[in-house]
């Protein structure tokens, strides 16, 4: 049992990045219907950024790290910084690579985005090379004991960052004058157009919004695992799509959910057993097997409610 | 076309010779390039196989071979020179399509002959959409207007047909005669320059005689190649609106009328005359004999046309070739039946399987069962249609969970079984041999046949090819390929007219996986080896760029799709940084510039990088791909223009005067 609370708190922890992800992933498919997946790249050029912003305040794995005020003013810093660029670079992909298709062919911008993916992944490996780069632990590492499980503050600060980041998200969306563009351009582009919205603005800012997020995503996960390689973003990104698509995509609170169903899922995982050594399990052990588990409940889940957890069964229209 | 009756072959009229000049020069130039470069070559060596270059090959096979080729290239040559003098109504000016010529023959011939294939038409791919380009700009500068194209629409009565067939003889004839003389005087310099032995001497004399006789008698045969491609005129002379129309003409004409302005042209572009011969389907079909001809000669040909290295480009093109069965797979999933499908590669992975496991020494570890490795070969035959029944029965498995789905949340379901499938091949490692994967595959077994080399894989993948093209051919055109096509289009609507939207999705599924399980068997045979990395999410999105850039749903797009992407992302990219080395390459040079900048710079880092520029751009330009269906290329047409005429809306028939006014509208 406490084993199994530990893991929920680190499936929390995992799901709760992804969730930040997959709101960028969702929210450009609920306005323009294009599954972006050059977005998990963005988050990884978000790590990257962080890494070089730590690079310019003289932190490295191997330097001290600042204390109080100090410590909290680069995070911050930092964190906003990663989520300015990539939110630049997120309205530059869409001007560049997604606008000029947006009366094309379905799937032309899918292969444009897998472009873009292709891109991005290049330019993180001729920035940061293609092992591991190690990401400056500057957060100092401390373990809450509640009572029989432990919880770290960098788990915390995880845990915060993406709730106050969620937060932030939703009264965007449901309260303001740009939320309310946003939804209405969702809905039907062509009368969000008529109402006098600019919708060409508002999918940009669509885009900002999400980038950005995979940008503060990108950063977290950084100072929670602590390394990355340029990679990583396309494998995250389409785990954070399937978390999407789990929760119903178009949704933000079904992509936070299906977030950190995704996150729970994959750290219960990891409990499936070795057949090779007992009786009961999978060859090598649920780790092994974790994409694959994530996939087939997704399957299963899909199967029966064939529009995601939280989507709406929309009648088709004839 | 007032051109009088009876002129003569050699005294042609002056609107003859106009179009004679024309082609001939327009032809003769590429074929003289091609000859001089490896044509002449190819009959030396069948002449007098002593003489030949050291690294071509000799033996009688490959020299029958060879010289089937050269007879059908110049058959194809002579027969297209007089049919394109028969077909063109001469309104086109002859720069144009001297220029049109240069660049869509001349220039690609000389890319490759300096560059090699792949490298060459990479260049051409550069160089031709300039040139469509800066012909367009021209155009639009002198208000170049093209003439109304409905003219060759007018029915041919039996003077002009007359006059037309005595065109395409003297096309050919004049076109043989031309190069006769080229090539003698050639052979002449090189015989009193030293270097022609008698023997070839002869050769060219006899060469001499024959080509115009031969020019003679393939002109008339062009000629009546072209007549069937005209408007006939009814029994009796009646003119083409006459009350008594023959059955026959009004069919055709009916038919024109019946079908929209878009269509009319369509159509009108394939008719004799016509104002753009070069492009118009009876042209076609002799590009096409050509091309057949090329291909199926290809691994001979090779040594004469590029030198040494032959198995290495084979062994290249052989690969290419299961890529280009798994697009036409893919297609039918993505492309008829509108499924989008990110999982693809999973099928392929379990066709690779299927032999990895039966064609290998796994096959004794799994079942205990001792295989004799000299049988178990010839299993790999049966095992083909066996491997694509294996993918195909999964196909319908894992199609079965998505048949409620809609859209993308079908797209990320079978991305999920294309996560899955590797990860149990992966883990399974009792059977599979896991990360190491298989070792030791089988290749396939024929009595007389060396498997080490490329060449009969190079065949294998050809007869595959064309098993699979002529099954989607089939496919896309029976009553299951139209109810894919009707669920593409509108799932509920297709219901609604009696399509069974189970099966027919199912089919699809399973023909997209049949397909697949060909390739993978293949794929394990050629490679002699099955690894799990071979079958990522990335191959799967490969496999879709190929589809989306050829045209999806169009099957000649696909193919060369698949063609281009794999020529750009493993023979180019992949080969950039071997060609940079090379002092005398071009790339030579711009890699020490961008080495000076950035030190430690190759190609070979910013190829995925050059991969997605590439991507990106092709799709913002043809975002409907590079070959799109007729289909796709008339709703995409439709939906810009939204003005598109219907002709039953129009008080003018087409053909008669006024039509094109009212016509004119895009």
């Amino acid at each position: 049992m406490t084993l199994f609370l530990q893991i929920l708190i680190v499936g929390i922890t995992t799901g709760a990045i992804y969730a930040l992800i997959a709101l960028g992933y969702t929210m450009v498919y609920g306005i323009i219907e294009l599954i972006n997946f050059a977005h998990g790249d963005i988050f990884m050029i978000g790590m990257f950024v962080s890494i070089s912003i730590f690079g310019l305040f003289g932190i490295t794995s191997s330097a001290s790290p600042p204390r109080g005020f100090a410590l909290v003013g680069i995070l911050v810093v930092t964190c906003l910084a990663s989520m300015l660029i990539c939110a630049v670079l997120g309205v530059v992909m869409e001007r560049v690579a997604y606008r000029p298709l947006r009366n094309a062919p379905r799937l032309a911008p899918l292969i444009s985005a897998i472009g873009v993916s292709l891109i991005l992944e290049n330019i993180g490996a001729l920035w940061k090379g293609v092992s591991f780069v190690t990401f400056p632990q500057i957060f100092p590492q401390i373990t809450y004991n509640l009572g029989p499980v432990t919880i770290s503050s960098v788990n915390i600060l995880v845990l915060v960052v993406s709730l106050v980041l969620m937060v932030v998200l939703m009264w965007l969306v449901n309260n303001t004058r740009t939320g309310r563009a946003m939804r209405a351009v969702a809905q039907d582009r062509e009368a969000a157009a008529l109402m006098g919205v600019n919708v060409d603005r508002t999918i940009g800012i669509t885009f900002f919004i999400g980038a950005a997020l995979a940008g503060a995503a990108g950063f977290i996960y950084g100072l929670q695992y602590g390394s990355s390689v340029f990679y990583i973003g396309f494998q995250l990104g389409l785990v954070a799509f399937t978390a999407a698509v789990l929760g119903g995509i178009g949704n933000l609170a079904g992509a936070m959910l299906g977030g950190v169903l995704i996150g729970v899922i994959e750290a219960l995982a990891s409990l499936i057993p070795d057949s090779n050594t007992g009786s009961f399990g999978l060859p090598h052990g649920g780790a092994a097997w974790h994409e694959a588990v994530i996939f087939a409940i997704l399957v299963l889940i899909l199967v029966f409610r064939p529009s995601g957890l939280l989507g709406q069964q929309t009648p088709e229209k004839v | 076309m007032s051109t009088s009756v009876s002129s003569g072959m050699l005294l042609p009229t002056p609107d003859t010779r106009r179009l004679l000049i024309k082609w001939v020069v327009a032809l003769i130039v590429p074929v003289v390039v091609f000859t001089l470069w490896s044509g002449e070559s190819i009959i030396n060596a069948v002449i007098s196989p002593a003489t030949a270059a050291g690294n071509v090959p000799t033996d009688p096979v490959s020299l029958i071979e060879a010289a089937i080729f050269t007879v059908v290239f110049y058959i194809a040559v002579l027969l297209l020179a007089g049919y394109l003098v028969a077909a063109d109504t001469g309104r086109r000016s002859i720069i144009e399509t001297w220029a049109d010529v240069l660049i869509f023959a001349v220039v690609p011939l000389i890319l490759i002959i300096l560059f090699g294939l792949i490298i060459g038409l990479a260049l051409c791919a550069i160089v031709w959409p300039l040139y469509i380009l800066i012909k367009n700009q021209i155009r639009k500068a002198r208000h170049y207007t093209p003439p109304a194209p409905l003219e060759s629409l007018t029915v041919i009565d039996a003077e002009q047909r007359a006059i037309l067939a005595g065109r395409a003889t003297a096309g050919s004839f004049w076109f043989a005669l031309a190069f006769a003389v080229i090539s003698l005087v050639v052979d002449l310099v090189y015989f009193f320059s030293g270097s022609l032995p008698v023997i070839l001497l002869i050769w060219a004399i006899v060469r001499t005689i024959i080509l115009p006789v031969a020019g003679y008698f393939l002109g008339r045969l062009a000629g009546q190649i072209a007549l069937r491609r005209t408007i006939p005129e009814k029994g009796n002379g009646n003119g083409g609106n006459g009350a008594h129309r023959g059955k026959r003409v009004a069919s055709v004409q009916q038919q024109l009328e019946a079908l929209s302005t878009t269509r009319v042209r369509e159509e009108a572009k394939d008719l004799v005359p016509n104002d753009l011969p070069l492009r118009s389907s009876g042209a076609q079909r002799f590009y096409l004999i050509l091309l057949v001809a090329f291909v199926l000669f290809y691994p001979v040909l090779d040594p004469f046309l590029f030198g040494s290295g032959t198995d290495g480009r084979l062994a290249g093109y052989g690969d290419a070739g299961y890529y280009v069965i798994l697009a036409l797979g893919l297609n039918i999933v993505v492309g008829f039946a509108g499924l989008l499908d990110l999982g693809y590669v999973a099928f392929f992975a379990i066709g690779s399987y299927a032999w990895g496991m039966i064609g290998s020494t796994q096959f004794g570890y799994i079942t205990g069962i001792h295989v004799n490795p000299q049988i178990w070969p010839w299993f790999f035959w049966p095992m083909i249609l066996g491997a694509a029944l294996i993918a195909a029965l999964w196909g319908v498995l894992l199609g079965a969970p998505t048949l409620r789905l809609r859209g993308d949340y079908l797209a990320i379901v079978t991305l999920g079984f294309g996560e899955i499938v590797p990860i149990v091949f992966l883990e399974m490692d009792k059977y599979t041999n896991g990360t190491n994967g298989i070792v030791g595959v089988y290749s396939p077994a024929l009595p007389g046949v060396d498997w080490s080399s490329s060449t009969p894989y190079y065949y294998l993948i050809l007869a595959l090819i064309v098993l699979v093209i002529f099954a989607n051919v089939r496919l896309r055109d029976s009553r299951l390929g139209r109810a894919w096509i009707a669920i593409r289009e509108d799932e509920i609507a297709a219901e609604s007219s009696g399509v069974n939207l189970v099966r027919t999705k199912l089919f699809a599924f399973a023909a997209g996986a049949f397909f697949s399980g060909i390739a993978g068997a293949y794929h394990a045979a050629k490679l002699g080896s099955v690894s799990p990395d071979n079958f990522s999410f990335g191959d799967s999105v490969i496999y879709l760029a190929m589809v989306v850039i050829g045209g999806i749903g169009s099957i000649p797009g696909v193919i060369v799709g698949a063609l281009a992407v794999y020529a750009i992302n493993v023979l180019i990219l992949a080969q950039l940084d071997s060609l940079a080395a090379n002092p005398n390459n071009f790339l030579y040079p711009v890699h020490n510039a961008i080495a000076a900048v950035f030190p430690g710079f190759t190609f070979g880092n910013i190829r995925n990088l050059i991969f997605g520029v590439i991507l990106v751009i092709i799709m913002i330009y043809r975002p409907e791909g590079l070959i799109p269906s007729a289909r796709r290329k008339r709703e995409l047409r439709h939906a810009e223009g939204d003005e598109a005429v219907e002709i039953g809306s129009l008080d003018v028939p087409p053909g008669a005067p006024g039509f094109e006014d009212e016509v004119r509208v895009e």
